[in-house]
């Protein structure tokens, strides 16, 4: 699979976001990138999506700030369904201690709002082709990751 | 030398008046002995007026049962026991009856004359008891309470005693015929003599700590001459020159009725006593050289009226005395009273005429002023006034006029109306209260009273608690700036998405025309967002003016769950709003009460940190009671309000939290009490405490209010777009 190429099914990005607005022109703007977007209004509805196989996406664009399933929740109740799909977690919090949090819960990326199309790309472009990370540990944990 | 003693016995007195005022508090009643005239003053002046009394009393006699027509030893006795301690009474008795037997034996038999002593000593004995119960301290006539006293006792009671056993005399030595006779004589006598000496004597001693000479001033002195002049001239007319062809019908002798009614009002009951013991005198002088009115009848029957006719002029002429007197006293206390008070006040008839004023309202009126009405002054029409005033555009003088108006007409019972004064360079506030006047003839007083220095207060106050409040919120949007900064982020996340996603399907062909319309309409929403924020950080940080006005109760509670919309979320606190429909309009500052609202919601998350996150759970309910009152109250699910501070859970500086300042929810109180409303807390009976915030509604129809319903306080999520 390539970003660009034009040959291979465009890749599916699931976008998780509890503001409508903000699932709206991110959708639009990774449609604009070439990328299949499926949007998800909370955690749960991803999860369920995932788990009736409505959902296969190849990347995960993830808000961190939602109500009831916060960002970090959903990402370790990923990794306790082994569901192994690169996220990319998103939000207006650049306290290193929340990044470091969510890089020990296994995020392949962190980035803060508001993203650029070419840094999306770049994100993602990255994640895919790099052999996904594991989480530090099966267990959720607020401890900084050890490997940052 | 016995002016000097008499001098010396007014210090005693004084100090008697008050030892007898503490006595009388301490619950000794009328037991406590009133007098305290010291014994060889009172000895020194009783002995001289006692031998000339009896002297009078001897030459003044019924022709034929030898009865005084007036005994004056009656009222030397009855005065000196009335004054004069107990244990000295009987040293008066002694002399009293000595100085009678040396003046009588030489006319009557021993046995006539020790009767006629025991008569004497027990009718003065039994007026000094009973009158010294009706003074209840000195000897006083000043109301008429208190001649209705001496009347009853002095002039009816105790001659009563004295004649049934005076009379005495006549069955011993006349014949028991006579005993009526007799007895009716002795009556009148005594009771003529209490109501004409009795009261100079009483009066003389009670107030002879204030002889001076001259007792009074130069035109008071010059009345009283005047009067004593019409007293003499009318008197001899009516009693002592001839009155030659007269008929049987002479009411000349009235002609001193005037002057004695005149004396009675300047001077008083003393006064009105010396006089009419100078009229009963001259009456009985001008009987006994056979001249006068009393001479048409029988001896005894001229005697008897003239009696009737002293009494039945006495008792009218005292009663003006005293009413005088106690009117008098009272017209002096309400002067005093008047002087007294710092208030400008004024006393309006049922026309508005101003009809009196104390020297602080007329000191007032003449001070300079832009306002006519408060030149108003003794005779002028305050409501004209005020009315001339307001026409000329004055809103204060309007508002004096409608307030003054209404209480005149009976519509209102106080009126109280605040106003700046400019005058003479100076700023100062006044209050006007105007109230009725309890009578009949109604109208009104108006009381000004200088307000400025509780004005300067409270408006100090006003600012402070504004400073305050003000750097409370300010400090709780600094608790929130974190969630704050994300609020304003997400319209600004959407804008940059969207716009960048634009930039890139522009370079596209064909472009997607209906996309990119959608992507501008979401931007320019998302733009209005973000100035929607913004304009409520500004609200909040602003120090405005307090603004008192009509607010929708669910949009109120809408705006504070708004504004606290992403601290929920990061405290994965789960708010529930919970409005009643068509509920009316809450009267208050919107920013002001936001801040109390958002204080009680923060404080609700602050108190469930420790609760596991699906168990942090907010409501926020608005309801109205019957009232017209909006009740909010913010209900958690936390630990509850420890039981000793729920009380003094709004004080300042009271907190449940480490590092809290504990001036939230005190400066909440003061908010929502200048609101005119209520704030209070309690801990619910399962888990967590309530913050009730009760607000008087706006009295403005009720209008259609959104209910949020039981939905999430958060904007409602929607499934795959």
């Amino acid at each position: 699979m390539s970003v660009n190429g034009s040959d291979d099914p465009p890749i599916s990005i699931a976008i998780v976001d509890d503001e409508d607005s903000v699932r709206t022109g991110l959708r639009r703007l990774c449609v604009a990138l070439g990328l299949h977007a499926t949007v998800y209004a909370s955690g749960s509805q991803f999860i369920e999506a995932l788990k009736t196989g409505a959902a296969r996406p190849d990347c995960l664009l993830l808000d961190a700030h939602m109500p009831q399933m916060s960002g970090l929740e959903v990402q370790r109740h990923l990794v306790m369904l082994g569901v192994r799909i690169p996220s990319i977690v998103y939000t207006a919090d650049d306290a290193p201690e929340a990044k470091a949090r969510y890089f020990a819960a296994g995020v392949a990326a962190y980035l803060c709002k508001p993203i650029a199309g070419d840094d999306l790309i770049a994100v993602i472009e990255r994640v895919m082709t790099r052999p996904h990370p594991s989480p530090v540990d099966q267990r959720p944990t607020d401890a900084p990751s050890r490997r940052l | 030398m016995v002016l000097h003693a008499v001098a010396r016995f007014g210090e005693s007195w004084r100090r008697s008046n008050r030892s007898t005022s503490t006595i009388s508090q301490r619950g000794a009643g009328p037991e406590a002995d009133a007098g305290t005239f010291p014994l060889a003053p009172g000895l020194l002046l009783f002995v001289p007026v006692s031998l000339l009394g009896n002297l009078i009393g001897l030459v003044l006699r019924y022709p034929d049962i030898g009865s005084a027509v007036l005994f004056p030893p009656y009222a030397a006795l009855t005065a000196a026991l009335v004054v004069s301690p107990r244990r000295h009474w009987v040293w008066y008795i002694l002399v009293g009856s000595a100085t009678h037997f040396a003046m009588s034996l030489a006319h009557w038999s021993v046995s006539w004359v020790l009767v006629a002593d025991v008569a004497n000593v027990t009718r003065a004995v039994v007026a000094a008891v009973l009158l010294r119960r009706v003074f209840a301290g000195p000897p006083r006539l000043d109301d008429l309470r208190v001649l209705t006293g001496l009347v009853v006792s002095a002039a009816f009671i105790a001659p009563a005693v004295g004649a049934t056993i005076g009379a005495a005399n006549a069955v011993l030595h006349v014949g028991p015929t006579s005993y009526g006779r007799m007895w009716s004589a002795w009556f009148l006598s005594n009771s003529l003599t209490s109501l004409t000496i009795l009261p100079a004597f009483l009066l003389g001693l009670a107030n002879h700590a204030r002889w001076r000479w001259p007792p009074m001033g130069r035109r008071r002195a010059a009345e009283a001459l005047a009067l004593v002049g019409a007293l003499a001239a009318t008197t001899a007319w009516a009693f002592v020159i001839p009155a030659a062809g007269f008929g049987p019908l002479t009411l000349h002798f009235y002609a001193p009725l005037p002057v004695l009614i005149l004396t009675a009002l300047r001077f008083g009951s003393g006064g009105a006593s010396l006089a009419l013991t100078a009229v009963t005198f001259a009456a009985i002088l001008g009987a006994d050289r056979g001249v006068g009115p009393f001479l048409e009848y029988e001896p005894d029957s001229n005697v008897l009226a003239l009696q009737v006719f002293v009494v039945l002029t006495a008792l009218p002429v005292l009663c003006i005395a005293a009413i005088s007197t106690s009117r008098q006293r009272t017209v002096q206390l309400y002067h005093a009273l008047l002087a007294s008070a710092q208030d400008h006040i004024a006393i309006l008839d049922r026309d508005g005429v101003v009809v009196e004023a104390n020297d602080s309202w007329r000191r007032f009126v003449q001070r300079p002023d832009v306002l006519r009405l408060r030149k108003v002054d003794i005779g002028d029409n305050f409501v004209t006034a005020a009315r001339i005033a307001a026409t000329d555009g004055h809103d204060d003088a309007a508002r004096v006029f409608a307030g003054v108006t209404s209480v005149l007409d009976g519509e209102q019972k106080r009126v109280e109306i605040e106003f700046d004064y400019y005058g003479g360079g100076a700023h100062e506030r006044y209050a006007l209260y105007i109230e009725p006047l309890a009578r009949a003839d109604g109208g009104a007083i108006v009381r000004r009273s200088d307000v400025t220095a509780r004005h300067m207060a409270r408006v100090e106050i006003e600012e402070q608690r504004r400073q305050l409040s003000h750097l409370a919120r300010v400090s709780m949007l600094g608790q929130l700036s974190g969630a704050l900064a994300h609020e304003l982020n997400q319209p600004l996340a959407a804008i940059a998405s969207n716009a960048d996603a634009a930039h890139r399907l522009l370079a596209r062909a064909p472009v997607d025309v209906v996309e990119l319309e959608a992507i501008v309409t979401d931007i320019v929403a998302a733009n209005h967002r973000a100035a929607q924020v913004i304009r409520r950080l500004r609200a909040m940080l602003n120090r405005g003016e307090t603004r008192l006005q009509p607010l929708d109760t669910a949009e109120l509670v809408e705006e504070v769950l708004d504004l606290a919309h992403a601290e929920l979320i990061t405290r994965r606190v789960t708010a529930t709003a919970v409005v009643a429909p068509n509920l009316p309009h809450v009267l208050g500052d919107r920013v002001q009460l936001q801040q109390v609202l958002l204080n009680l919601v923060l404080n609700a998350c602050e108190a469930m940190t420790s609760c596991i996150p699906p168990d942090r759970r907010l409501s926020l309910t608005a309801t109205a009671d019957a009232g017209g009152n909006i009740r909010f109250s913010v209900r958690d699910c936390g630990t509850g309000i420890p039981p000793t501070l729920i009380d003094r859970l709004f004080e300042p500086f009271v907190t449940t939290k480490p590092e809290g300042l504990g001036l939230g929810l005190s400066i909440s109180r003061t908010i929502v009490a200048a609101h005119g409303g209520r704030l209070w807390a309690q801990n619910n009976t399962d888990r967590g405490a309530t913050v009730h915030c009760l607000l008087p509604g706006a009295a403005v129809a009720q209008e259609q209010t959104t209910a949020l319903g039981n939905g999430s306080a958060h904007r409602s999520p929607v499934a795959h777009v």
